[in-house]
């Protein structure tokens, strides 16, 4: 893979530089989440790049982690996979630009035995596609209920709690859009806005993640886990939705594979700041290049033209909800911060 | 670019592909100042040794040149976490960053990660007592395998957690799996499930610093246990061995085990001079035919979810959770030292001839009394005298000399460890070595001491710097040791190579007596005295 992607970079180069482009293909390096590392990796996207004299280096890291512990000074662009983490590295390094080339919602991946348990017990519904029912979810939460007391388990009777797999809030963006979606239940279904709230949610949150015990970095390594070692480690796991539908577009799924929408769930707005002129230049190419656009709806990302993404879907017979209605707003930065923070005290 | 490089490229364009790929690589970032790709120096637990034919394809085929240094679980967690690995190497290669990660300190330091493959700790048992005990048919839960330990039915070997992976992976599971909370483990939990973890650790009857060295320990004598927790890899590999007469079954636990990852994982510190080296090495890694050939030759399992796992491998059992908090991880390890394991009979035979007056017999001073609590890194804490343990120092030269023998109390162990540095501190050189008369009063002062307490890990460290030259011979103490009764047969003695000891003789003697050599020529005897502890 890793062979054939150089080796495509050098055919493209060679290629622009037999045209006589006037000037030389630069390096351009970023820092991403890493659910955009298929993304950057793919031969095509590289290609696109290439037509524009662009070559793109990227290291894959939590959103979280780029907006706070990475040193950004190697990069010329960081890309993080929501606004509030660009926002934290905008107010650092005082950056006005930004680019949303693309988004995602927050889903639940899950396999069909357990799917069906979930919904005898009400917490998920099979419609159009499936809904995962965030309020009944966390009152089981509450409970503390363990899988094997699930009346009549006989697909998963395993003695852990029935927790979604997520990954570490203090480091990783989508476990802090699946906070942002359980901290809009827990209050109440309202944002959660001042001290008093942020209080009273803070415990349950804590749990949420904590008696799940160790949580990765990225959401990578979960959904691997997810696609590799299945219902075994990860019953239920918090991904972005482009994670199962690029799963699906390069036929990573396996029969029995449940893809459910959190409800109500968030979206998150992949957002590429620029650290200096060469980053700038990817995230203008990478909002404006046609190419490259239809090439990210290709990698399961919501892009501008809504209708390649319900095209792309329906050939794939991936069943997606095209339109999403349950759709809550995310925090503040500063309300989120404040929740993460929270949990990460529990830590310890 | 001038006319004279676009030709050229248009040339490059027609050659074959691998000479396109030298010229792209001889550009690419990341290169050294030759513009070679570089090399990635890695700190790795041991049984990763298995991947060298592997990692010489890989660098055959990416110009990456890779460098290997092995470290037992917490050396190598305190090397991150101290800052130590941030000069010397770019990436670690554990079983699994997750102790790492639950660190504070940890997290910064671990940049890009890319899993390898992966093994989850499971029991072997002799194909036998697996039927006896009916596990061949049904997976049993954790808390009958625990019943059964408690009750006597079967024996197992296991290493220690703070040394190998595989040990502590163990720990971590029977822990979250017996304290049935279905939450990950904390403090207060680690209290309440401690008698059912005790009665399981009652059936351990082998430890070891190594998973290697138990396989080949159990290989060499399958007699000794019913079986081993260890990695499914180490097990499949030695049923695929034919080393042993009786294969073992894999029992997989209904309810879970923790599973080996294998995070090959970019320390922060070099993510900016070796990222490129480390995107063609994982690139390499992860190739399908790659995961394949790592999957036929160790037994691990694919990381890769397009590669079909081998027949070999059951179903993935269900994961258990793994602490969140570094300090119940913490606790939980001194819980399994101080309270939990069967306690260990630690005798240790020290040359003070001649020849140990100076610096040697200074060194020797340190690295007792840094097993006495005065080395507080986070190896050393859970490399201390454990509570319970009873330890034995028997000094000889011309012949042996008066033991000193001290029982760790269950709580409170300073005053018998502060009593243990002054005997230490006492010690004085002079006179000959009488190297085999000395080993058979340790070994007649074990079978003494194991007659009274049996239910003890017993072993004995022989340290000394030279031949032995006074009292009995190798021959003589062969011929005396084949006498004895098959359970003091069973006690390891573990030479320490030290000054002009006799090397032959030493390997002899540890092969003799199902032991192994440690060598403190290479390293300091403060080292080899914490590597030795993991075996004790």
């Amino acid at each position: 893979m890793a062979l054939a992607g150089v080796l495509a970079i050098g055919v493209v180069i060679a290629i622009v530089e037999g045209r006589g482009s006037s000037h030389g293909t630069i390096t351009i390096r970023g820092v991403i989440g890493s659910e955009k590392q298929a993304f950057f990796g793919d031969p095509q996207v590289r290609e696109a790049f290439a037509r524009k004299g662009v070559r793109v280096e990227v290291d894959p890291a939590g959103s979280r982690q780029i907006a706070t512990s990475i040193d950004l000074a190697r990069y010329d662009f960081a890309f993080p996979s929501s606004a509030p983490a660009a926002d934290r590295i905008q107010q650092a390094r005082r950056i006005t630009m930004r680019y949303t080339p693309f988004s995602s919602p927050m889903v639940i991946a899950t396999f069909q035995p357990i799917a069906d348990l979930l919904a005898r017990e009400g917490v998920a519904r099979h419609g159009a596609t499936w809904t995962f029912d965030m309020s009944r979810y966390l009152r089981l939460v509450a409970r503390r209920t363990r899988w094997d007391q699930v009346p009549n388990n006989t697909a998963y009777p395993v003695r852990k709690d029935i927790l979604v797999s997520t990954t570490d809030p203090r480091s990783s963006n989508s476990a802090a859009m699946y906070l942002a979606i359980a901290s809009y239940v827990a209050n109440g279904d309202t944002v959660v806005r001042g001290g008093a709230a942020e209080r009273k949610v803070l415990p349950l949150l804590s749990g949420l993640f904590l008696d799940q015990g160790y949580t990765e970095n990225t959401t990578e390594g979960p959904f691997e886990d997810y696609l590799s070692l299945g219902m075994g480690k990860t019953p239920l796991v918090c991904a972005y939705e482009a994670q199962f539908v690029d799963a699906g577009v390069r036929g990573r799924l396996r029969p029995g594979m449940v893809l459910m929408y959190p409800s109500p769930t968030v979206q998150s707005a992949h957002t590429l700041v620029p650290l200096d002129a060469k980053g700038d230049r990817v995230g203008r190419l990478l909002t404006t290049d046609p190419e490259l656009q239809r090439l990210a709806a290709q990698h399961g990302f919501r892009t501008a033209d809504p209708a390649r993404f319900a095209k792309l879907t329906a050939d794939h017979r991936i069943p997606v909800a095209t339109d999403l209605i349950d759709v809550v707003d995310v925090p503040s930065y500063d309300t989120l911060e404040h929740l993460l923070d929270g949990v990460a005290k529990s830590y310890g | 670019m001038t006319g004279g490089r676009a030709r050229a490229w248009r040339v490059v364009a027609r050659l074959t592909a691998a000479a396109v790929l030298a010229v792209v690589t001889g550009c690419s970032g990341g290169t050294d100042d030759a513009g070679r790709p570089g090399t990635l120096r890695i700190l790795a637990g041991s049984e990763l040794s298995d991947l060298e034919p592997i990692l010489r394809a890989a660098t055959k085929a990416t110009g990456v040149g890779v460098k290997l240094d092995y470290a037992g679980t917490l050396d190598g967690v305190q090397q991150v976490l101290g800052g130590q690995a941030d000069a010397r190497y770019d990436a670690v290669w554990f079983s699994s960053d997750r102790y790492l990660a639950v660190h504070p300190d940890g997290r910064s330091r671990l940049g890009p990660s890319v899993k390898i493959m992966s093994s989850p700790v499971v029991l072997g048992l002799r194909a036998s007592v697996a039927r006896r005990l009916g596990w061949d048919r049904t997976r049993p839960t954790w808390a009958a395998i625990g019943a059964a330990a408690s009750a006597g039915r079967f024996t197992y070997g296991m290493t220690d957690p703070a040394s190998s992976n595989s040990g502590f992976s163990a720990l971590v599971g029977v822990a979250a799996a017996l304290s049935g909370t279905g939450a990950a483990l904390d403090g207060p939990t680690i209290d309440r499930v401690a008698p059912r973890l005790k009665g399981f650790f009652t059936a351990q009857r082998l430890t070891a610093g190594s998973s290697g060295w138990l396989s080949d320990t159990y290989a060499r004598d399958p007699s000794r246990v019913d079986g081993l927790i260890n990695y499914e890899s180490v097990l499949l590999g030695l049923n695929a061995s034919r080393r042993l007469p009786e294969p073992l079954t894999i029992v997989y636990p209904s309810d879970g085990v923790v599973t080996a990852d294998y995070p090959l994982t970019l320390l922060s510190s070099a993510a900016g001079r070796s990222g490129d080296a480390f995107r063609r090495l994982t690139g390499y890694l992860r190739r399908a035919e790659v995961q394949r050939r790592i999957m036929t030759q160790t037994h691990r399992r694919p990381a890769d979810p397009d590669v079909r796992p081998a027949a070999e491998f059951a179903a993935q059992p269900p994961e258990l959770p793994f602490p969140a908090r570094a300090d119940a991880v913490d606790a939980l390890i001194d819980a399994y030292f101080n309270r939990l394991r069967r306690p260990a009979r630690t005798i240790y035979v020290l040359d003070v001839s001649g020849s140990m007056e100076g610096a040697r017999l200074a060194s020797l001073k340190a690295a007792l009394t840094a097993l006495t609590g005065a080395d507080t890194t986070l190896a050393g804490r859970f490399r201390r005298f454990h509570d319970r343990e009873e330890v034995t120092l028997l000094p000889f030269s011309t012949r042996p000399g008066t033991p000193a023998t001290y029982v760790l109390p269950e709580s409170r162990p300073e005053a018998e460890l502060a009593r243990i540095r002054a005997f230490t501190q006492g010690l004085a050189a002079g006179g000959g070595t009488a190297i085999y008369d000395s080993l058979e009063r340790a070994y007649s002062m074990a079978e003494q001491s194991a007659a009274r307490r049996p239910d003890r890990f017993t072993s004995i460290v022989l340290m000394s710097d030279g031949e032995s030259n006074r009292g009995a011979s190798a021959d003589s103490f062969r011929a005396w040791y084949e006498g004895r009764p098959p359970q003091a047969r069973r006690i390891p003695v573990f030479p320490v190579l030290f000054g002009e000891a006799a090397t032959g003789q030493m390997t002899t003697l540890a092969q003799l007596t199902q032991g192994r050599t440690f060598d403190a020529r290479t390293q300091s005897l403060s080292e080899v005295f914490k590597e030795i502890r993991g075996y004790q």
